[in-house]
């Protein structure tokens, strides 16, 4: 579905590369996270999936077809962008807000029609919050307003949706239910899910595939059980951890 | 209750230009000014030759046109700018298009009789908004600070040029280039209101087409790309379509500051910040607001009060009430 190939990146007018050749395949339906330190290369590889920032060397392809010369509206309709928490100059509704996701299918100079608008009822109440629909999205939490970007990148109707820590600012229960609703939106629709996440335990409880990567290289890739293993970890994170099995899952924890 | 709020708003003008038309110095009663109305438009009544007719038609209604377009014009500027700026303490005035504009105006009154008022008028009107945004764009990102600040700038450097301009040319078109400056309507007739439309169709009528884009552009730069906006595009249309209207308004009646800042912002507070309502609001209460004040500025005493110091006395507390009240927020990014 997803291809990088390769990708190299670096800023204007420096000599450092950001990104060095990162390749990796996300299969349809399912979800890969991308693990990795702060200043690792998260936040730039996102940027140059969806365009934001050109790689200078290698290929990203959806579907076998290259995006580079993409604009931006056809870009859109490939890929849904779920930005970090944050907060909009005006007071819009949550359904104006997820309406917003209907913008590529929009004509410059005309307006959302009936067909966009029962588009945005439906995915309100796809992630379930429909009673929030007329309250200004500057007055809910902050999971709930990962639930409104959530909805508004379903209207986008895009094959890959990309989450930029989606889950870094909530408590532990808005936590497991956004990734519980990420997942299923995955499994029911068939998006190919790419996210990043900081906690590797919740990437293994809930990813399908984990790519990890340091510095700008790609450190691994694979079945969560398999690649995230003590060695890894400390290598990347540099940090003492213990792997221990609960029901057959299996997760990590610092050693003090 | 909001339906009703903006069924209000859109119709507004219409009772604030009826009572417009029968306040003045000259007295008509209210339904005297309807019967001129209809015998106007319908051959109803038969009413000869009075002389409320040719106040009524030909002195107060071209004003009160020309003032409600003009309210339109700015009132739009104001909530497109403040919407592409992400930024709901911007306007004409503030990023300097006025001063830009009426730098324009001023040099063709001055030395440039045979070039088209409008044209000088947009072109600095253009260069000023462009010198402000370039000024204070960092890093793809314009913040509000940053942003006010070189409207500032650029305002003060262009009512200097103006300046220049008072100090160069000869005292009769002196005269004609400061009462102008101040923004007043008093000059209105029918020409007027006919190249006012120019501004109708060139300024508001594309803003209300793309109304509902001024939403996501709101969301920022990089948020807007995402969902598919091709940004820079769209910004450079807004921009120029805003600031059509503004010099189109400009050279009609001079500078006339904060109606663009206030309407708008009166407009989200009773009715919602959904561009697809606010923006056609805006133009009504716009169009009712510069009536209103005009009406004042005619009547309030047995001279006519340029429009322009009644819209600054009553917006420049506006400005320092939002600013308190947004406090922290407003300045930040």
């Amino acid at each position: 579905m997803l291809n990088l190939k390769e990708v190299y990146f670096r800023h204007k007018n420096q000599t450092t590369d950001v990104l060095k050749g990162i390749s990796f395949n996300a299969e349809k339906g399912s979800i890969t996270t991308i693990l990795g330190p702060n200043g690792s290369g998260k936040t730039t590889l996102f940027k140059c999936i969806t365009g934001l920032w050109k790689y200078y060397k290698g290929e990203i392809k959806v579907d076998r077809v290259s995006i580079d010369k993409l604009s931006f509206k056809k870009r859109a309709r490939l890929f849904s962008v779920v930005p970090q928490e944050h907060e909009p100059p005006f007071p819009y509704s949550v359904f104006d807000v997820v309406l917003m996701g209907r913008a590529s299918y929009i004509g410059v100079f005309s307006s959302p029609s009936k067909k966009d608008y029962e588009k945005a009822e439906t995915a309100l109440k796809t992630v379930g919050i429909e009673h929030l629909k007329n309250i200004p999205y500057t007055k809910i939490s902050g999971g709930e307003r990962q639930l409104t970007l959530i909805a508004r990148a379903i209207v986008q109707e895009s094959p890959v949706m990309l989450l930029d820590e989606p889950i870094s600012h909530l408590d532990f229960r808005n936590q497991i239910n956004i990734l519980k609703k990420i997942k299923e939106i995955a499994l029911i629709r068939g998006i190919t899910v790419v996210m990043t996440l900081h906690d590797p335990n919740l990437a293994s409880l809930f990813s399908d595939k984990v790519v990890v990567i340091n510095s700008g290289s790609k450190v691994a890739e694979g079945l969560p059980k398999e690649i995230i293993t003590e060695d890894l970890i400390k290598r990347v994170y540099d940090i003492e951890v213990k792997k221990a099995d609960i029901d057959g899952q299996s997760i990590i924890c610092p050693v003090l | 209750m909001k339906t009703i709020k903006a069924i209000l708003i859109l119709l507004s003008p219409i009772f604030v230009g009826w009572f417009a038309l029968f306040l003045g110095a000259y007295e008509v009663t209210p339904l005297m000014v309807l019967k001129i109305l209809l015998n106007e438009t319908l051959h109803i009544f038969e009413i000869g030759d009075i002389p409320e007719k040719a106040i009524v038609i030909d002195i107060r209604l071209p004003r009160v046109i020309l003032a409600g377009i003009v309210g339109a014009c700015l009132s739009g500027a104001g909530v497109t700018l403040q919407g592409i700026f992400r930024n709901p303490l911007v306007d004409p005035f503030i990023l300097g298009i006025s001063a830009g504009a009426a730098f324009g105006c001023a040099i063709t009154i001055g030395f440039l009789s045979n070039i088209p008022i409008q044209f000088m008028a947009f072109v600095f009107a253009v260069s000023a908004v462009v010198i402000a945004y370039t000024v204070a764009r960092t890093q793809g990102e314009v913040s509000r600070l940053p942003l006010i600040l070189s409207g500032v700038i650029v305002s003060a450097f262009f009512t200097a040029l103006v300046s220049i301009v008072k100090f160069l040319v000869d005292p009769h078109k002196l005269q004609s280039i400061v009462y102008w400056l101040i923004g007043s309507f008093s000059l209105a007739d029918w020409k007027a209101v006919k190249v006012s439309f120019v501004g109708v169709i060139l300024g508001i009528l594309p803003i209300f087409l793309m109304r509902w884009r001024l939403n996501v552009m709101s969301m920022g730069e990089e948020e807007a790309k995402a969902l598919g906006v091709n940004v820079l595009r769209e910004r450079v249309l807004f921009i120029g379509f805003s600031t059509l209207a503004v010099a189109v308004a400009t050279s009609l009646c001079g500078i006339i500051g904060w109606v663009g800042l206030m309407v708008p912002h009166l407009v989200r507070m009773l009715t919602g910040p959904d561009h697809k309502t606010l923006v056609p609001l805006s133009f009504a209460a716009g169009a009712s607001f510069m009536i209103a004040a005009d009406t004042i500025s005619r009547t309030l005493t047995s001279f006519d009060i340029p429009v322009g110091i009644i819209t600054a006395l009553t917006g420049a507390p506006f400005f320092i009430y939002l600013m308190k009240r947004s406090g922290k927020e407003a300045w930040g990014k």
